[in-house]
């Protein structure tokens, strides 16, 4: 498969101006700026079946429509790159070795909208991704791609690079917005929706790292080019980061649409040392897990994956092995989303520690025959009532793993021990 | 405005566009339960006691944050909606401390309120509680205690919204998270002690009122604030016949939700007095007991004898006892020159939200019933300068009050005559050749004019001590010496005479002032 995502990152000094564009880089900007308009921008984006890759998968032209167009106030798009969701790494591979696609797909979604200053904003601890995009901010402004008339094109367009301090929730795009504002990474209630009162109370748009990224060739390419890619609702390609017991881990870019348990045993190499495996989670912490036995026929791709009681997210594939404790599994994830609740409102600030206190007693052997049932409730007491998703992401994962490996559980409080480590 | 019709649990209403489900649902009558949305205060959705069901919508919404729209039907005791809430209420409590025997707000708690209404389940909650910090103040009026806070955050946006001060925030996360003063900051602006009100639960108490009495024993009567002439609107609060606290009592027209600290706390220096329970006469030797035939004869016949008089009376009588004592005076000597207690201050911009410049909250009214010639400044300078040969002063200790005190007591020391009416002996009371006993705002009915021009009633929450007479009364028994008997001499009924001699207060009754007050013309 033709690479579009992952195209340049192999290629020495990937990083630069000089072999971005060497590569045709830029090229689709000039044709942005010089002969699209916004509505006709959008037009392309939208027959391209583009979808967010932050997670929710929402199509992105479809977003941008949604910025009013007569508003006086500025308008601002984001960069989310914030990438913090636990096995999720793959914007940071755009970050590190192809800033430039970021950097050229945010000017475009600017353009869309007619704003005229943009963000990325970047995860605090990506300490050395935040230097190679600076770096190449600034040639960007050297070579006119940013800054006033670009392109001799009369549009102008500031980008500003700003780093966060390290919360997994600022990269929820209102948590985002209200730390870019410079109060506490507090998502905001909704309505309004950012489109309308985003960043400082104006229309705002934000973006994943990964479908900036994909602007770009889109639009050299032609949106029928990538729409021909992935499947009727699914188009073009994914990156999936793969990580945990996996002979094979990395950042894969992948057609929408491919068998998953190809994907795993032959792309990704397949349980290595000759153990089962146990369960994968596909979508980052915060989606449900899948059995082993769930896994056949599912295709990597949004409908297939909800269609087997889980979601693509943000494609941050965790694979386990049968040494794997389900219980110890849900506790480590639990206490992650324990630790980055953001505290605001009730059912999560609340639910998320209690049913890591709860994890974490069954794993230490003081388990009650009730808890199992009592997570259920708890998580579905939080599902669906709180301020952000943070609280879904957080109730089910907690709920998959006690449905799908219950007897795990069971035995756990019975034993009042760990029954894998017990029948190693 | 556009008018928007939904349905609240099948019932029909009718509100206008932009207004919220919560609101909307209020105004039919139907309180939807919720912690940290406050009517002043902007949204912050945070606490999801107020999840209701809207025809339509897969999840639950906020109520205080959704928009009413036309056709919309919203549900509010829904099985779902029930189970949701008791959701939130055991989420709000598995870390609450089982704090309630010591908490001063058990009565008066909504934790409590709502656990009973919509809760009333066993813990299931098996785990140690978080603790907090406990007992830290934050101010001279209040203090925190962490673990009883459920981070509505209704404390932090009053002091970023109404009073623009910012001494809190949120600080850290998840469930550690908790309110604190901003390093170096403490919490003293002049509303500060509101915060202890709007906090729902017990975490903000007011660290005057901690301790003292427990709230279902409190006995409440809904009154005028006597600290100055905004007239906020107040619920005098008293137990075994003290007075407690003060809380406001919501008046859009006055006060809001709010009332100032000076003005919440004024009522020690009113009331924290050692009361007369005889009137005084002044024999060789100083004041003695005597009866209230011998006062009062004594105040007739020396105070028409002793020319020009002058007559100051508090800005805490009210509007009847005005009336009476202008006609008193009037009838004594019409050249006798009356005013009401006024002066100003600077205030600070705070204190501007909700306070006036002055401690005289019915200068107006006063003024209004003819307690009042040139002003209050003339009359002083006159009675320094030793223009007047007698003097008749309620309810204000003019040598305490005033600046030049030691000039104002030569002043009194030289004139015939001084009659002094108060609760207690004042400095001032101490020079008087007669001294009546009265009693306090809280002793007495009427009613007050605001500065605005609104008209409030004050109404008694104390019983005065046997002894002291209410100052109406003294002043109709005195016009009773001088041929001018008041036949029903009660609050209502000189009102009802007011409101046939005042103009601007023709037609009026106790009845169309009611609870929340009436303007009169400005
Ligand atoms: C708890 C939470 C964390 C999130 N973290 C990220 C993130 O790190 N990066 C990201 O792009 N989107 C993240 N999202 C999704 C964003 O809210 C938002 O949907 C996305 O940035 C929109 O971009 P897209 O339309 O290009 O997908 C997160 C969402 C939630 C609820
Ligand atoms: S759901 Fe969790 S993370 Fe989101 S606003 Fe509420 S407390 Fe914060
Ligand atoms: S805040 Fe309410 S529930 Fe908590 S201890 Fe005080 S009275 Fe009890
Ligand atoms: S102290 Fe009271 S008002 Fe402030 S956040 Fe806590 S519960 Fe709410
Ligand atoms: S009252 Fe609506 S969320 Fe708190």
């Amino acid at each position: 498969m033709e690479k579009l995502l992952l195209r340049n990152i192999e290629a020495p000094n990937s990083h630069t101006l000089e072999l971005y564009r060497s590569r045709g880089g830029y090229r689709a900007l000039g044709k942005v700026v010089r002969e699209l308009s916004p509505e006709q921008l959008i037009g392309e984006v939208k027959a391209s079946g583009l979808r967010g890759r932050g997670g929710a998968g929402f199509p992105t032209g479809m977003k941008w429509g949604f910025v009013p167009k007569d508003s006086p106030k500025p308008k601002y798009v984001v960069c989310n790159a914030d990438e913090s969701e636990p096995g999720t790494f793959k914007d940071r591979l755009l970050i590190e070795k192809d800033p430039h696609a970021i950097i050229e797909g945010t000017i475009i979604a600017a353009y869309s909208i007619g704003s005229h200053t943009a963000f990325i904003y970047i995860r605090g601890e990506l300490v050395y991704g935040a230097n190679v995009l600076q770096r190449a901010i600034e040639e960007a402004y050297r070579a006119g791609y940013l800054g006033k008339n670009i392109l001799g094109s009369g549009y102008d367009l500031d980008l500003i690079l700003h780093r966060g301090a390290g919360a997994y929730i600022c990269g929820e795009e209102t948590g985002l917005l209200s730390s870019l504002e410079g109060g506490r990474g507090w998502p905001k209630v909704k309505p309004p929706f950012p489109a309308t009162h985003g960043l400082f109370g104006c229309p705002t748009v934000v973006n994943n790292v990964e479908t900036l990224a994909a602007l770009p060739w889109i639009i050299d390419q032609g949106p029928a080019k990538y729409a021909a890619l992935g499947t009727e609702k699914s188009k073009g390609t994914k990156l999936f980061s793969v990580s945990g017991h996996i002979r094979r881990p990395g950042v894969y870019e992948v057609e929408m649409g491919y068998p998953f348990r190809q994907f795993l045993e032959q792309d990704c190499g397949g349980v290595p040392n000759g153990r089962k495996l146990k369960g994968v989670i596909p979508g980052g912490a915060s989606m449900p897990v899948l059995r082993a036995d769930e896994i056949e026929g599912v295709r990597m791709d949004y409908e297939s994956f909800q269609a087997a009681g889980t979601m693509l997210g943000s494609g941050g594939v965790i694979v386990m092995d049968d040494t794997t404790c389900m219980v110890k599994a849900a506790w480590n994830i639990a206490r992650f989303f324990a630790h980055e609740s953001c505290g605001q409102c009730s059912p999560c600030r609340e639910g998320c520690h209690w049913m890591e206190k709860i994890f974490s007693r069954i794993e230490n052997g003081q388990g009650r025959k009730e808890d199992p049932d009592l997570v259920l409730s708890i998580s579905g007491n939080i599902q669906g009532n709180t301020i952000c998703p943070f609280g879904d992401a957080a109730a089910w994962p907690a709920a998959a793993f006690i449905k799908k490996y219950r007897a795990e559980f069971e035995a756990h409080i019975a034993q009042q021990r760990c029954a894998v480590l017990a029948s190693e | 405005m556009d008018a928007v019709k939904l349905t609240i649990d099948g019932k029909e209403v009718t509100t206008t566009k932009g207004t919220t489900v919560i609101q909307a649902a209020a105004e039919a009558g139907i309180t939807i339960p919720h912690y940290c949305y406050h009517p002043k205060l902007t949204i912050a959705g945070n606490c999801r006691m107020c999840l209701v069901e809207i025809e339509k919508m897969p999840k639950l919404q906020i109520a205080c944050n959704t928009q009413a729209s036309e056709g919309m039907a919203v549900e509010t005791q829904s099985p779902k909606v029930l189970a949701a809430r008791k959701a939130v209420m055991e989420f709000l409590l598995i870390n609450h401390p089982l704090d309630c025997p010591i908490c001063d707000q058990a009565g008066e708690c909504w934790l409590q309120d709502y656990y009973m209404q919509h809760d009333l389940q066993a813990s299931r909650f098996a785990e140690g509680k978080q603790h907090e910090r406990k007992r830290e103040v934050f101010g001279p009026h209040v203090v925190f205690d962490g673990e009883r806070c459920i981070k509505c955050t209704r404390c932090v946006r009053f002091l970023q919204e109404v009073t623009r001060t910012d001494e809190l925030t949120v600080v850290d996360r998840g469930d550690h998270s908790t309110i604190a003063l901003f390093p170096g900051t403490v919490l003293d602006n002049p509303l500060s002690a509101n915060i202890n009100d709007i906090c729902p639960v017990g975490a903000l108490t007011d660290r005057d009122f901690r301790f003292r009495v427990r709230v279902w024993y409190l006995q409440k009567t809904p009154s005028i604030c006597p600290g100055c002439s905004t007239g906020c609107n107040i619920s005098v609060e008293s137990y075994q016949n003290r007075i407690a606290r003060f809380k406001p009592r919501i008046n859009e027209e006055v006060n809001s939700h709010w009332i100032c600290d000076e003005g919440r706390y004024c009522f020690y220096a009113l009331t924290d007095v050692e009361r007369i329970t005889a009137p005084l006469i002044r024999q060789e030797g100083g004041l003695v007991p005597t009866d209230w035939k011998t006062a009062l004869g004594a105040v007739i016949s020396v105070l028409s004898g002793a020319q020009p008089v002058c007559g100051v009376l508090s800005g805490r009588n009210t509007n009847e006892e005005a009336f009476l004592f202008a006609k008193l005076l009037r009838r004594l000597s019409p050249q006798a020159r009356l005013e009401v207690y006024y002066r100003e201050r600077k205030l600070t911009e705070v204190e501007k939200i909700l306070k006036s410049p002055d401690r005289s909250p019915n200068f107006r009214g006063a003024r209004d019933m003819g307690v009042s010639d040139d002003g209050f400044e003339p009359l002083l300078s006159d009675l320094l300068d030793g223009k007047f040969r007698s003097a008749y002063f309620v309810g204000e200790d003019l040598l305490r009050e005033v600046a030049q005190g030691e000039k104002v007591r030569q002043a009194l020391k030289k004139l015939s005559f001084l009659v002094v009416q108060d609760t207690h002996l004042s400095e001032t009371a101490k020079l008087a050749h007669v001294v009546l006993p009265a009693v306090n705002f809280a002793e007495k009915e009427g009613t007050y004019t605001n500065r605005k021009g609104r008209i409030q009633r004050l109404r008694p929450a104390l019983v005065p001590p046997a002894g002291a007479r209410q100052d109406l009364e003294i002043f109709s028994l005195l016009l009773a010496r001088v041929g001018e008997p008041i036949r029903r001499a009660t609050p209502g009924e000189i009102f009802l005479e007011i409101a046939r001699e005042v103009p601007r207060y023709r037609g009026l009754t106790y009845e169309s002032i009611g609870n929340l007050g009436v303007q009169i013309e400005s």
